[in-house]
């Protein structure tokens, strides 16, 4: 059955689903409200809305932070509501996640906050010391290896941030603002590494207020707005969800039906 | 191996960081855990001796001062054949009261209101038997013979020890359970203090993908280690305690009482497993405590 065969290979694909997704925080916040959206492997989705519509709790929803209140998420094939939580931190080694704050630790080196990462989840001492070097050059920060967080620049400490949350090559990268902190020059920086990144087949979630880089990159944009999906292009935007609703006109299904899945860079 | 490195690493500075908190969970630990060796050594202390006066028991058959020679004479024969006793021993009153100038050699004007003829003369009987049933219906036997004063029998005095021992243990018991009790809420102190200390690092650990035991084990086995050592200094403070109390009992004339109330060294080296096991056990609660309280999810 071809049809079959198909569906199952799209299944097989998908990274991160959400069905009719609710989240409400203490029976009063409702932060997500009936959220669905598909991201297959690969893709590099721009996360965008006003303040408070919703994006780091979706981004804290994908690594079990958060539980839904009411639908069904899966991620990198798991289905979240039947994961036990022994089974949560193993979700996470496949998920990568950068913060706007970059929550380096203080006391460590550079090298040291990396390997830290691959140290707690028990790797080998012989696999730390090849991985981290070579995430470190991937980076571009192989000689600032002895420093200490504060003896870096913002932008510096947000690529060790991303060091630590690719180390272990996750199937998933989560940004939450990972430019929030960071120049315009510096913010394009950081992009750029996270967009090479996801060409070695990472798929790539990062919420942003950043305008004038996600216009730059035209890649698929996801509009929340009071924690409902408001649009989704495939090559989208920084658009008008800070304006009236009518700004979301082009609504979710038939910008996605205007676009091919997964739409390859020029 | 790194793994192994990774928590002796951990564990180092977290007991490096809050060293006062460490020293004091411990110092609570080691109190509370000697007052467990203690209150066990007492336990073990008391029914040794028992066990050997109730081994030797015998009861003393006093005879009034009035008594005929020869009531006494046919009393101590008819003692000496009876089939449930092994032998008999005659104190005059004279004897008696050389033993009691004796003890009270040091209150003469004590000792110048006794005169022997007030002291009765006595049998003194040893049974073939120990069991105390049968020494008690013995002794009521004799008490209704004439000439007889009275008949003693050892069990009150080893009733009386025995609740005395008793009520010793108790409150020794109490204590330590309010020690322990202590011990646990202070060790759960120093293990928070030091998740406080760490939270950035386990809020990291958290996001990388560490299972809740890895990031738990360094703050239990810190834990545990405190109720190790509190245990291993315990037991060496009731092993001191041990011997100086023993020490005590046999160079003292006052305390040779007590000198029947040893612990052998098999039941010691229980009193020290025991000891450093509730020690180990206290640290492990406390530390579960705080990581069930401060680490979930
Ligand atoms: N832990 C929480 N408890 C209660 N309410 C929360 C919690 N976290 C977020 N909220 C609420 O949920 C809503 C969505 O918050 P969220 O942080 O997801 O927004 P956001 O899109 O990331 O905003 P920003 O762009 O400012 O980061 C907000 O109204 C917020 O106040
Ligand atoms: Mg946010």
């Amino acid at each position: 059955m071809p049809a079959g065969a198909s569906w199952l290979l799209n299944l097989k694909a998908r990274m991160i689903r959400f069905d009719n997704v609710t989240k409400i925080y203490k029976g009063e916040t409702r932060a997500v409200n009936a959220v669905t959206l598909n991201i297959e492997k690969g893709e590099f989705v721009f996360l965008v809305g006003p303040s408070g519509s919703g994006k780091s709790t979706m981004l804290r929803l994908m690594t079990c932070e958060e539980k839904v209140t009411d639908g069904n998420i899966h991620v990198a094939g798991k289905d979240l509501s039947k994961l036990t939580s022994w089974r949560v931190p193993y979700l996470r080694r496949n998920i990568g996640s950068v913060f706007q704050d970059f929550k380096l630790l203080p006391n460590k080196t550079v090298y040291q906050n990396v390997a830290f990462a691959l140290e707690v989840i028990g790797r080998p001492e012989n696999v730390i010391r090849t991985q981290v070097p070579a995430i470190l050059e991937l980076v571009g920060l192989e000689d600032k290896h002895r420093r200490f967080p504060d003896e870096l620049s913002g932008g510096e400490q947000q690529r060790v941030s991303v060091a630590r949350a690719f180390v272990n090559r996750p199937l998933i990268l989560l940004a939450d603002e990972p430019t929030g902190n960071l120049d315009p020059d510096t913010s394009e920086e950081l992009t750029s590494l996270l967009d090479r990144i996801n060409r070695t087949g990472t798929t790539v979630v990062m919420a942003t207020h950043d305008q004038a880089i996600v216009n730059r990159m035209r890649r698929r944009v996801v509009a929340l707005r009071h924690g409902e999906l408001v649009r989704d292009e495939q090559r989208g935007a920084y658009g008008g969800e800070t304006g009236p609703a009518e700004a979301a006109a082009t609504g979710p299904a038939e910008a996605a039906a205007s676009q091919p899945a997964d739409g390859d860079n020029p | 191996m790194s793994r192994i490195r990774y928590f002796a690493r951990e564990t180092w500075t977290n007991i490096r960081r809050n060293l006062t908190l460490t020293f004091a969970a411990i110092l609570t630990v080691a109190v509370g855990v000697m007052l467990v060796g203690m209150g066990l050594m007492a336990g073990y202390a008391s029914g040794n001796a028992l066990d050997r006066w109730e081994g030797g028991v015998q009861f003393e058959v006093f005879l009034n001062p009035q008594i005929d020679p020869s009531q006494i004479d046919a009393l101590g024969i008819e003692l000496q054949n009876h089939p449930e006793i092994d032998r008999i021993e005659f104190f005059s009153s004279e004897e008696a009261y050389a033993l009691v100038s004796q003890q009270m050699a040091d209150q003469p004007e004590l000792l110048a209101q006794v005169s022997p003829e007030a002291l009765p003369a006595s049998y003194r009987v040893v049974p073939r038997s120990v069991e105390s049933e049968l020494i008690e219906s013995l002794a009521a036997q004799f008490r209704q013979r004439p000439g007889v004063m009275s008949v003693q029998t050892g069990r009150e005095e080893v009733d009386a020890i025995r609740t005395w021992f008793t009520s010793f243990q108790g409150i020794v018991l109490l204590l330590s359970i309010v020690l322990s009790g202590a011990s646990v809420m202070l060790i759960f102190n120093s293990i928070r203090v030091a998740m406080f200390a760490r939270r950035r690092e386990i809020e990291v650990m958290k996001l990388v993908g560490a299972t809740n035991s890895f990031i738990r084990f360094p703050f239990m086995l810190e834990g545990m280690l405190h109720g190790l050592i509190g245990g291993i200094i315990g037991a060496i403070a009731a092993g001191a305690l041990r011997g100086h109390v023993e020490g005590l009992f046999s160079r003292s004339e006052i305390l040779a009482f007590f000198r029947s109330f040893v612990v052998t060294s098999s039941q010691f080296t229980t009193v020290v497993i025991i000891t450093v096991i509730a020690g180990v056990v206290v640290g492990i609660l406390g530390s579960a405590f705080a990581a069930s309280r401060f680490l979930d999810v």
